[in-house]
């Protein structure tokens, strides 16, 4: 294996937005993460690109969370929020470090007017669910227990079991349609090693 | 004998203490982090009983299943022997 790049965490991510005002107060004053750095600048590079605002707020932990204001541009379609799991899929979770906290934080969106999508109990976090002013997902989400080397492993059975799947259905064998295969197929390379061990 | 693998984690925990209150139901383990639960003929399961939220219930078999799923719905499940279609 050659070695890995040496990513030391996150610095931004970013999607672009069409409603600076409304973006700015949900990520600062409702979700509280400072403003820290804001490029202005004119369009450029190869592409018929807008002016634009790229903007920066901490998230904490060295990591920020950024935005594009294209200016004087209309959203194009591909861009627009639809109501789709697989939109949805693209959404970032903010953490919080109690279930009190969690609550707290429900109780301040719902105090601001945005309505509370969902609030879930998931394997190891339990999140709530709003939607920032663009229709992008937002999750804020408290983790019961840290991951251990048994949550490592299991991760990387069923990687791997679905990797064998999509490989077997892209060389015509049989096709990948339910979580089921993966479980059984789990299951073999399971037993297999327990046999060993 | 249709058997279901179940990572020994706390939030799977409740498959492996209902599987070991019922009779005909077998549990061994935990193997490699593992437990195994099995029983002759057909396995059951309902979220309630077991105290699981929809999101964890729908992932429940996560840990390896070795049989086929004759129902798996919002409240029940029910492991038959055989492999997928």
């Amino acid at each position: 294996m050659p070695q890995p790049i040496p990513i030391a965490g996150v610095h931004h991510t970013a999607r672009p937005t069409w409603k600076l005002a409304e973006t700015v107060r949900f990520y600062r004053d409702l979700l509280g993460l400072p403003l820290v750095h804001a490029i202005s600048a004119r369009g450029w590079g190869t592409e018929d690109h807008a002016d634009f605002l790229h903007f920066f707020f901490d998230a904490g932990a060295g990591a920020t969370i950024a935005f594009f204001y294209y200016i004087g541009t209309e959203p194009p379609e591909f861009t627009l929020a639809r109501d789709d799991y697989r939109f949805r899929a693209t959404h970032t979770a903010w953490r919080v470090e109690t279930r009190e906290q969690l609550l707290e934080c429900r109780a301040k969106v719902e105090a601001a007017g945005i309505p509370l999508k969902h609030q879930i109990r998931h394997e190891v976090i339990e999140s709530i669910y709003f939607d920032d002013p663009n229709g992008y997902l937002v999750e804020v989400t408290w983790q019961v227990r840290p991951f251990t080397s048994l949550d490592v492993d299991d991760a990387r059975r069923t990687i791997e079991a679905g990797i064998a799947l999509e490989a077997a259905a892209r060389t015509g064998g049989a096709r990948f349609g339910a979580i089921e295969q993966v479980w059984q197929a789990k299951a073999r390379v399971l037993e297999q090693d327990m046999e060993r061990a | 004998m249709p058997k279901i693998l179940v990572l020994d984690v706390p939030e799977f925990r409740p498959l492996v203490e209902e599987a070991r209150a019922r009779t005909g139901y077998t549990v061994t383990g935990p193997r490699l982090g593992y437990w195994r639960i099995e029983a002759p003929g057909v396995l059951e399961f309902r979220r309630k009983a077991l105290g699981f939220k929809p999101a964890v219930w729908h992932g429940a078999l996560t840990g390896g299943l070795v049989g086929r799923i004759e129902r798996f719905d919002n409240e029940e499940m029910r492991i038959v022997d055989g492999s997928a279609p």
